[in-house]
């Protein structure tokens, strides 16, 4: 990168049911970080949304956002994807020299306003994948987690683990949606197959979200915060949306997109540079499949790094905030795992904070069984 | 900055009403590959890929998705952007970040729409709805243009408010709405890309056609089209590699402006001729391209117009001529293809509209110009610099590209 950027300031919020419109949230997000920032409206270079217009009920939804989030007669743009990947836009604005800032607005009104599910459906082919209707994102992902499980020889008690110290952990952080207080995977196994072996508490909660972040550069940076989080490196790619011409145990594009995140930060031995990671596994099995494919963990590790090595007080803790088991507002998820690792990395992340949190890594993922991913690599 | 130029174009074979013999991957890998092979290049040249369509008109959430396997995008970053009638040129922008930023080297945009697999007015129609529904709700009156624009079906309705608005401020007539469409047929007749043609059209065969909503007659209306557009940009060093030559970004900007076509409560209603965010966005491309006086340097124009009256408005807010002078210079034959001020010689968008590429093509076309390739609908004067414009939004959302035949210097 020619030049540095850091994030200066970040505002989320999440819940099951926000009892808010889109413009009000949006309103919300953007004054609360200019207050935090003590800035207006003006020193803002450019704008970048992360929505759908599917999951907005309406067409062209950016337009919507232009007077809340300060945009009138100024410049901005969507990217109609996860959030993670309009950061990765909102870097290149900069990195142009064009800018020194760029906010960022993402969220989805998933918990009250649509199902979440039928957003992945809508993504589908719509002359035979969709009509079927055998496979949709839970079927999916229940084939997922099958073909992880056979493939390492694991139970399906491995996921029960995941899901129950993610949503411990969430219970732990007050900007999530779901948590439950020192739950057990025999909590878990209580919940009912959605798809086996997928049960419902292995699943994301339908979640109201969103974030606003704003993004400097150096210069601009240094004026605006004390705490700088830097970014260091991003990698994006996508892979086959067919799920037969993939291996579901692995995430192929994860490794891609990682590989060029590390090159980047300049990141050789992920597993032993990275500090923490925050992940966006939308499934319990998920999470482990990306650990791998970020190069933390090696393939068939899970079960010993779900022994202690991953959780909040281990070596490499991966999702300390909860993950997306604890909140899912779909476009907003990416930068949800960007704004816990910025709490992580300023020492601000409470019961979740972790020992040793210098470098993170955090992703986001679009479509069936993260067909596409987003990797960016932050420092301190 | 780094320089960012376009090397290669690629389009559908054709630009219809219904494709019926393809699906909609299938579509956009034809322009893909038409792309591929004007340019000699394959897959592995490529980077990174921008993508971009209206997903409410097809009703397939982020397509890209599905189309991966066919558009050879398979591990590579793909980076898909949506910003309504503009979405075209918003991914060539995207596409010149990727490059300008120095984080890429060359960037393939891809952009269609296949509105035959939908309805396009109830997408569009979805952008008021939920106001109409509130506002319904809460008892007041829908007669504002934004509850006309729903209750009129769609963009046509909304459309004559600007158009009336246009005329009366301008002095220009129901005629001269006639003859501009008149004029971007029959140049479409010489774009073997543009959808509705007609090399015989004069203003007076326009005048016959349906009046749809005063003063738009079914004539001044764009069509709703099936195609795809590819185009692939390269930085200075890699253009000087790939290919013999490029069209040069030179300035780019857009602006948006509110989005409620007025607060009906307080009695305040946006004139949808004002169109500041045109006039914002076209001074801000002009100031980063260097450019003092378009009226001059400028050397031909691709306006984004779904509806006919658009092109002499967006002239005028564009600063290519003076208030109330656009249809002055159509009278004057100024307009056309060999004329002075050369604009829509590909017939424009009122010719051609798969929505998704329509910003788009509005700068493939002047980087043709720019290149001299585009066969018979190239303009008459030498084009050295080439302004571009895209409009979207709820009607005001504006896309601004200035291109020139040379890389932009300091």
């Amino acid at each position: 990168m020619n030049r540095k950027i850091a994030i200066a300031g970040y505002r989320m919020k999440a819940a099951s049911d926000l009892v808010t419109t889109r413009e009000r949230l949006t309103f919300e997000l953007t004054r609360g970080l200019f207050d935090d920032l003590g800035i207006d409206r003006d020193h803002v270079g450019t704008t970048i949304f992360a929505t759908n217009d599917f999951l907005d009920g309406r067409t062209i939804s950016n337009v919507f956002l232009d007077p809340p989030a300060g945009v009138y007669m100024r410049d901005e743009s969507k990217v109609e994807m996860d959030g993670l990947s309009a950061l990765v836009y909102a870097c290149m604005r900069i990195l142009s020299g064009q800018y020194e800032t760029a906010l960022l607005v993402a969220f989805g009104l998933c918990g009250s306003q649509v199902s979440p599910y039928l957003h992945v459906e809508y993504t589908l082919n719509p002359t035979y994948d969709r009509q079927l209707g055998l496979l949709n994102e839970l079927s999916a992902a229940g084939l997922q987690a099958r073909s992880f499980l056979n493939k390492f020889g694991y139970s399906e008690d491995l996921l029960d683990e995941i899901a129950a110290r993610n949503l411990r952990n969430a219970a732990l952080n007050r900007d999530q949606a779901r948590g439950i207080k020192d739950a057990s995977a025999k909590d878990i196994k209580d919940s009912s197959y959605l798809y086996e072996p997928l049960r419902e508490l292995h699943t994301y909660p339908a979640t109201d979200g969103g974030c606003a972040v704003l993004l400097a550069s150096e210069t601009k940076a240094k004026e605006l915060t004390d705490k700088p989080v830097w970014i260091l490196g991003m990698g994006q790619s996508i892979e086959s949306y067919y799920l037969g011409e993939r291996n579901l145990y692995e995430s192929r594009s994860t490794r891609e997109a990682s590989g060029r995140a590390y090159a980047m930060a300049g990141i050789d031995k992920p597993e032993a540079e990275v500090d923490f990671a925050e992940v966006s596994s939308l499934f319990a099995q998920q999470e482990p499949i990306l650990t791998e494919a970020l190069g933390l963990y090696g393939p068939g590790d899970a079960e010993k790094a779900y022994a202690g090595d991953n959780g909040i007080a281990g070596s490499l803790p991966v999702n300390p905030s909860g993950g997306p088991l604890g909140a899912h507002p779909i476009c907003a998820t990416g930068l949800f795992r960007l704004n816990e690792a910025i709490k992580q990395l300023r020492g601000e992340a409470g019961k979740n904070q972790v020992k040793k949190a210098e470098i993170g890594v955090v992703h986001g993922q679009d479509g069936v069984c993260a067909q596409q991913n987003t990797v960016v690599v932050l420092g301190i | 900055m780094r320089n960012v130029g376009i090397i290669g174009i690629g389009y559908t074979p054709v630009f219809v009403s219904k494709r019926k013999d393809v699906n909609i991957a299938e579509m956009i890998s034809e322009a893909v590959e038409d792309c591929f092979a004007n340019t000699g290049l394959g897959p592995d040249d490529i980077d990174a890929m921008v993508f971009g369509n209206m997903h409410t008109f097809e009703g397939v959430n982020m397509p890209h998705l599905w189309a991966a396997d066919y558009i050879a995008s398979l591990g590579k970053p793909v980076m898909r952007i949506a910003t309504g009638g503009t979405t075209g040129m918003s991914a060539i922008h995207a596409a010149y970040y990727h490059i300008a930023s120095g984080l890429h080297d060359v960037v393939m945009v891809v952009c269609f729409e296949k509105q035959s697999e939908g309805d396009s007015q109830v997408g569009l129609m979805g952008i008021v709805t939920p106001e109409i529904m509130a506002m319904l709700q809460a008892g007041i009156d829908i007669s504002g243009s934004s509850g006309m624009g729903a209750l009129a079906g769609g963009s046509a309705g909304a459309i004559s408010f600007q158009a009336s608005s246009y005329l009366a401020r301008s002095g220009a007539g129901i005629e001269h709405i006639d003859g501009m469409a008149a004029l971007e047929r029959r140049n479409a007749a010489k774009n073997p890309y543009a959808h509705l043609k007609d090399a015989n059209a004069t203003a007076e065969s326009v005048a016959r056609t349906a009046l749809i909503s005063y003063p738009i007659r079914f004539g001044h209306i764009c069509p709703t089209s099936d195609g795809a557009t590819v185009a692939i940009l390269a930085s200075e060093e890699k253009a000087a590699e790939l290919a013999d030559g490029a069209a040069w970004i030179h300035g780019l900007a857009n602006c948006a402006s509110d989005a409620s076509a007025g607060n009906i409560l307080e009695g305040v209603i946006t004139d949808p001729a004002e169109q500041m965010p045109c006039q914002l966005a076209a001074k801000q491309a002009f100031e980063r391209a260097g450019i003092k006086d378009p009226k001059k340097e400028i050397d031909c124009v691709e306006i984004y117009n779904g509806f006919a009256h658009q092109t002499l408005m967006f002239l005028e807010k564009l600063g290519m001529c003076e208030v109330g002078e656009a249809h002055k210079l159509l009278d004057a034959g100024e307009l056309e293809i060999n004329g002075r001020c050369p604009v829509n010689a590909s017939g424009g968008v009122v010719s051609t509209n798969a929505i998704g590429t329509s910003a788009m093509n509005r700068v493939t076309e002047c980087a043709l110009q720019i290149l001299g390739q585009a066969g018979e609908h190239q303009v008459e004067k030498d084009v050295h610099k080439a302004l571009s414009h895209g409009w979207g939004g709820l009607m005001q959302y504006v896309t601004i590209t200035v291109l020139a035949d040379k890389p932009r210097k300091g």
